[in-house]
């Protein structure tokens, strides 16, 4: 790589812009002018410029198809904009069709689509709350456990009366 | 008399197709061979000019006139070009042809058969080329082939670019450092 800058002229490096637009023909007026007396005294630049003259047309590449390029190409674009305009032409078609009836068939969508959303809402949302028979468990599991207490108070009434019948056999 | 471009665009704007049929005739050359700077092959540089006349085709009713329809429709082929090489520079593919030797090896002459060592040089250069363009970034090729290959004024090409003519200038200037550097073993 060294090897191939060697071989490149280095310009002033504020001259440098404006040789390539030198090169191109694009400097005009007091800029060219200046530029110009400048590569009188400036070995440096003239080089550049003349590496410039070299190298730029190695990167130009043209092509010049044969007619029958131009006939293939002019018949395909003209398929290629026929197929452009028709399909514009049968969307507008489709539309216009749609036009009348579009109202009540986004009406139509719009209650199938609440409606759908509400049935199967109903089993896909989850909530935290628990299901209701869980719910009424809950609800009759104390008033069960209650019942049980109570029933053991009767037992201990009993328990009571029973002692109390002991305590009289035994005082007769 | 010929109608000029803004008659035409007019026309076709009513939905006169004969009338866009008129520009594409008129700007097909000039589109492919720009298609052909970028994309350097020859079924390549045909499908990105045509997509770009059917791209102008389609947005023609957006054209506002601001610029001319020429102007515009460059703009919309650049850009074209532009995605091309985006996308290609995903996935690279060796893009070397018989018309690249050609226009490389300033002693080609068409009728001659060239010395295989003249047939490597230009191979050397085309690839070389090829490569250093693919290299630069999008803005310096585009202001680079705008300029080097088709020749338009800083002018137009910051029209074309949309940005200031000095930014345009540091573009081509970058563009020709890089390539000089690139292309140094075949002066």
């Amino acid at each position: 790589m060294t090897e191939q800058f060697k071989k490149l002229s280095a310009a002033c490096a504020e001259q440098e812009e404006n040789l390539v637009l030198l090169h191109y023909g694009d400097l005009t007026g007091a800029e060219r002018d200046t530029l110009q007396s400048h590569l009188n005294s400036c070995a440096a630049c003239k080089d550049y410029l003349q590496d410039l003259g070299k190298l730029l047309p190695l990167t130009l590449k043209s092509d010049e198809p044969p007619e029958t390029f131009w006939a293939d190409y002019n018949r395909e674009l003209r398929h290629k904009l026929d197929d452009a305009a028709e399909k514009p032409r049968w969307q507008q078609k489709l539309a216009a069709s749609l036009q009348p009836r579009l109202v009540p068939l986004f009406a139509t969508a719009a209650v199938v689509a609440l409606a759908l959303a509400f049935t199967l809402g109903q089993s896909l949302w989850t909530t935290n709350e628990p299901p209701r028979e869980e719910a009424a468990m809950l609800e009759v599991l104390p008033v069960a456990e209650n019942l049980e207490f109570f029933k053991a108070l009767d037992v201990l009434d009993d328990l009571e009366l029973l002692e109390f019948m002991g305590s009289q056999g035994s005082a007769a | 008399m010929n109608p000029g471009d803004e008659e035409l665009v007019a026309s076709a704007r009513r939905g006169d197709r004969r009338a866009f049929e008129e520009l594409v005739e008129r700007y097909q050359q000039r589109a492919y061979h720009i298609a052909f700077n970028f994309a350097r092959d020859r079924e390549d540089a045909k499908d990105l000019s045509q997509e770009a006349f059917l791209k102008a085709f389609a947005n023609l009713k957006n054209f506002d006139g601001r610029s001319s329809f020429y102007t515009w429709f460059y703009r919309i082929l650049v850009n074209l070009c532009l995605d091309y090489k985006r996308r290609q520079k995903r996935a690279p593919a060796d893009t070397f042809d018989e018309t690249v030797e050609n226009e490389m090896d300033p002693s080609h002459q068409p009728e001659k058969p060239r010395s295989p060592d003249q047939q490597v040089w230009a191979r050397q250069i085309s690839l070389r080329v090829g490569q250093a363009l693919d290299d630069l970034p999008a803005r310096q090729r585009t202001a680079f082939v705008l300029k080097n290959h088709q020749g338009l004024s800083i002018k137009e090409i910051a029209e074309l670019m949309e940005t200031a003519e000095g930014t345009v200038k540091v573009h081509l200037h970058r563009a020709v450092t890089a390539l000089r550097q690139s292309l140094a073993d075949f002066v």
